[in-house]
């Protein structure tokens, strides 16, 4: 063969090779939740539609990856833990407001109703909140902490998620301050948070990692990944805290761009139907033990739901958000 | 084979096999192709970054701004935190740059010129450590040495030792295991090539052997000893694995950390990663320059058509010594960190840690059923992994091959900047890749690459990979003696054919070196799997990434122990049979041109 010709043939081939797979699918789904893939491959089967999912890791990488593409998003659905950050994308116009009807064909629970944003900025497809994760083979059943306060009992050995990089733990402190007052949430907090080395984690898996490998007796963390880890036989348990927990519901944004708004409103339906809510609980993860918030759909099983709730005031706590977290990172990270 | 790596390269830049027919403008066109693959693969994308440290409107969400401010830079180097991490930065990259340098050049050293019982498999120790990720090692640590972790369950591990583990001692501890392979590389593959006809004249002439390296061999080597030193700088500096795990957990803020949390957020803090990304370029700038500047001798051209390979020096019972201290070193570095990851991915949870009830093999099945996502991605990555080693092997030589001819300005630009890019954190050149890819008009529409294809991810590899490529291959070529070429060349041969008929044969097993050292990387880069993840489906990087952060890491390590099995058969089956090829085709005893091994 010919110089030129093996170089043309390897050249088409290189080209084709990469160039193959990108056939378009019907719809581009970015999420960093456990449940996203399943959910896809049940709607796939049902209505026919073909979706991508793209996972680029934790929330955070997933909102540094659409900040990135900016005013040129490249998905058509994102479905994330967090409802201030749908708000900030649908602010920026990256992503639009589902459409009222979405709203209306789903038969909300009271909780699920008081999740429904006005800006329409996303969906609430479910809810989860903070717990206090104790390791019970650290700490003895009499002495189990019952209220954030309690925590002060554990200075040092307290494991907590820098709100900085999580939107969950940025929720858990305004809510915290909220409930107990900012002042003396932060004198709790300065009492409570006494070692750095794991009171600036970057995830809940971190925080679960703390608990578990006994670098620290309690941890604060999303609720769900505490029922995952009872469901896999590990030695921990969930406690809710005497003061009232936040929510902190998971939302389904469309993108501004989207090119395909009808199948994006048909994976709005189905996620909110029975099937799409059995795909949702269909996994072991953290994300599957989510509370849901549609009449008639049970959680699974070990799940608990009877939560003390109190309402995050939104205003304060993104009046404060920039204030709180600096604050945070000053006196708990590095 | 070496006309389809050319086609690789033709491919990427601008038409090589066009210019060739017009052979006044190749001469010009050649040089210039190769320069501006490096731009657009490199210096563009870091350029975007970078430029959002001065111009922090560029990219703004509501509408773009080309206003010059220095606000965002005194901001980021004014906060103390900041500040903070351009120390620890600094003391962990020189400290640890100075102990994988030593660990790496005597582990080549006993390696390669002492009579060491089970050499073939001692060197094989670097590969095997090499073939593990960062991440992976960071948390098999973790798993190790945190308090209730698996080293504290069987109650070999001593409180305060696991207290200080946590901190720049244990971060220097880890990054020397993980990183001495590179250090072993480079400074072997010079000493492959230093041959034996100085140190014979040497030992001829009543020098002893400490004589000999400390006046002959010592001076040949200093290039590659400092070249290694720099490069384990510039790789620690630019670390993510350790920085987002032991680093973290023991509140030792480093720079890549800071732009990571800069850039994982909406909206990303822009200028703060841009300026902490420059930061972090400026200081590895500045120890290529100023290595530049205090060595001005040009480095000797070593390979010759009559080098004789070394004699081994015989160690008598000092040999058992020297094999125990190496099997301690693949203990720490490898049989330790892998143990702990089998582990963890053979037992259900972490908290009942190696109790007889909790082993399970469901995470294995898990990993190595086909048709599941985990199979599914690894078989990706594998394919984008092969694909990347070629074209950024052959980009490599092409550029070494240019390179060593040029001007010594031009040479250590080129240098400063792929070391440059070596400290440059992947997540850097990933948003610098979606900027041009996705934002910038022009390349927004160009169909190939496309970002969202997989196309995009694999240029976004051979980015990666250059700068490591260019290291080993630029090593290599810069020993050969330029009478092999110049006879070449005045017997009238051409550029290409010089390099495919006289250079290419004399460096092969650097170039397939380089070719491994790619594939297997590239299996678990991370940064850029992320960031570019094709639509059609994710890489085994960001999975094995993925479950670990939805705390599935019992799975994570399977699919990571599968994916470590898999790239390594592949590369051993790439490299036993051309090894075997290339020693056929040549008189016994030519030496190899690198560190890899026998």
């Amino acid at each position: 063969m010919t110089i030129k010709a093996t170089l043309g043939l390897a050249l088409s081939l290189t080209a084709l090779s990469i160039a193959a797979p990108a056939c378009a699918a019907d719809l581009v789904l970015y999420d960093a939740l456990d449940f996203a893939g399943p959910v896809a491959k049940a709607f796939e089967a049902k209505t026919g539609l073909t979706v991508d999912v793209v996972e680029p890791g934790s929330t955070g990488e997933t909102l540094g990856k659409i900040a990135a593409e900016g005013g040129n998003p490249q998905f058509d659905i994102v479905w994330l833990d967090g409802s201030a950050v749908m708000e900030r994308m649908a602010a920026d116009h990256v992503l639009q407001p589902v459409p009222a009807e979405a709203y209306d064909k789903i038969a909300w629970t009271d909780l699920g109703k008081s999740l429904i944003p006005q800006s329409h900025a996303f969906l609430p497809t479910g809810t989860s909140t903070t717990a206090i994760e104790v390791n019970t083979k650290k700490v003895k059943a009499d002495k189990m902490p019952k209220s954030w306060a309690d925590l002060q009992g554990f200075a040092g050995s307290v494991a907590a998620k820098d709100p900085n990089l999580s939107g969950p733990a940025y929720q858990w402190l305004a809510g915290l301050f909220q409930t107990n007052g900012v002042e003396a949430g932060k004198e709790l907090l300065a009492r409570t948070l006494t070692n750095k080395s794991i009171s600036g984690l970057s995830s809940g898996g971190k925080v679960n990692k703390a608990v578990l490998t006994g670098d620290a007796s309690v941890g604060i963390n999303q609720d769900s990944a505490i029922f995952s880890k009872i469901a896999a036989g590990e030695p921990v348990v969930a406690v809710y805290p005497s003061e009232g927990s936040v929510s902190l519901p998971q939302g389904l944004g469309i993108s501004a761009r989207t090119q395909h708004m009808d199948a994006a409103k048909k994976f709005i339906e189905f996620v909110t139907s029975a099937d799409g809510q059995a795909a949702m609980q269909n996994g072991d993860d953290t994300d599957f033990f989510y509370i849901p918030v549609i009449k008639g759909v049970k959680p699974k099983p070990g799940r608990e739901t009877s939560i003390a709730y109190t309402h995050l005031d939104d205003k304060v706590a993104s009046a404060h958000e920039t204030e709180w977290k600096q604050w945070y990172k000053d006196k708990f990270v590095q | 084979m070496v006309q389809k790596f050319d086609a690789a390269a033709g491919g990427i830049g601008a038409s090589g096999w066009a210019l060739r027919r017009l052979p006044a403008l190749a001469r010009l066109g050649g040089p210039l192709a190769v320069y501006a693959v490096f731009a657009l693969l490199i210096g563009l994308p870091l350029a975007l970054v970078l430029l959002q440290a001065v111009m922090p409107g560029l990219f703004a969400a509501d509408g773009a701004q080309a206003l010059l401010s220095a606000e965002p830079l005194v901001r980021t180097l004014s906060s103390p935190a900041v500040a903070g991490s351009i120390q620890h930065s600094l003391e962990l990259g020189l400290l640890a740059a100075f102990t994988t340098t030593v660990l790496g050049g005597a582990f080549a050293i006993l390696v390669q010129r002492c009579d060491i019982p089970l050499r073939g498999a001692i060197s094989l120790v670097p590969w095997l450590v090499f073939l593990t990720p960062s991440y992976l090692k960071a948390l098999a640590w973790v798993l190790l040495m945190s308090s209730g972790g698996y080293l504290a369950q069987l109650g070999l591990l001593p409180p305060s030792l696991g207290a200080s583990f946590f901190g720049l001692a244990g971060l220097v501890f880890v990054h020397t295991l993980s990183l001495f392979p590179l250090a072993a590389f480079i400074i072997g593959s010079a000493l492959a090539g230093l041959g034996a006809e100085l140190e014979d004249a040497a030992r001829l002439s009543g020098a002893g052997p400490l004589r000999i390296w400390l006046r002959v061999n010592g001076p040949l080597l200093a290039p590659a000893i400092v070249l290694s030193f720099i490069a384990t700088f510039a790789e620690v500096l630019s670390d993510f694995g350790l920085a987002s795990t032991i680093a973290r957990m023991s509140s030792f803020g480093v720079l890549t950390y800071g732009i990571y949390a800069a850039a994982s957020d909406y909206p990303v803090d822009f200028p703060a990663a841009g300026a902490q990304a420059l930061v972090l370029l400026a200081l590895v700038l500045l120890v290529v320059v100023a290595d530049r500047l205090l060595r001005r001798r040009a480095d000797p051209h070593l390979i010759s058509g009559r080098a004789r390979p070394a004699r081994r020096y015989q160690l008598g019972a000092w040999r058992w010594l020297v094999f125990a201290m190496a099997l301690l070193v693949a203990f720490l570095a490898l049989i330790l960190p892998l143990g702990a990851i089998a582990a963890r991915a053979l037992t259900s949870t972490l908290g009942h840690g190696l109790e007889p009830g909790n082993f399970t093999l469901v995470n294995l099945d898990a990993a190595l059923s086909l048709d599941t996502p985990a199979n599914d991605g690894l078989m990706r990555s594998l394919f984008y992994a092969g694909l990347t080693a070629i074209i950024a092997s052959t980009l490599a030589l092409l550029l070494s091959a240019r390179l060593d001819r040029s001007s010594a300005v031009m040479r250590t630009a080129v240098l400063g900047l792929s070391l440059g890019a070596v400290a440059i954190p992947g997540i850097v050149l990933g948003f610098g890749y979606i900027l041009v890819w996705n934002r910038l008009p022009g390349f927004r529409d160009w169909p190939f690459p496309h970002y969202g294809d997989g196309s995009l991810l694999v240029m976004g590899y051979v980015a990666a990979a250059l700068p490591y490529c260019l290291v080993v291959i630029l090593s290599a070529i810069g020993q050969l003696a330029p009478s092999l070429t110049d006879a070449a060349r005045l017997s009238g041969v051409g550029a290409i054919r010089r390099l495919i008929s006289v250079t290419l044969p004399l460096i092969l097993l650097s170039v397939v070196t380089a070719f491994l050292l790619t594939f297997i990387r590239t299996v678990f880069e991370l940064p850029m799997s992320q960031m570019l993840i094709p639509q059609s489906g994710p890489p085994a990087p960001t999975l094995i990434l993925k479950l670990f952060s939805h705390d599935r890491d019992g799975l994570a390590c399977a699919m990571a122990l599968a994916a470590m099995a898999a790239a390594g058969g592949a590369a051993a089956l790439i490299w036993y049979p051309l090894k075997r090829i290339i020693a056929f085709g040549r008189p016994e005893g030519i030496p190899a041109a690198s560190g890899e091994p026998s």
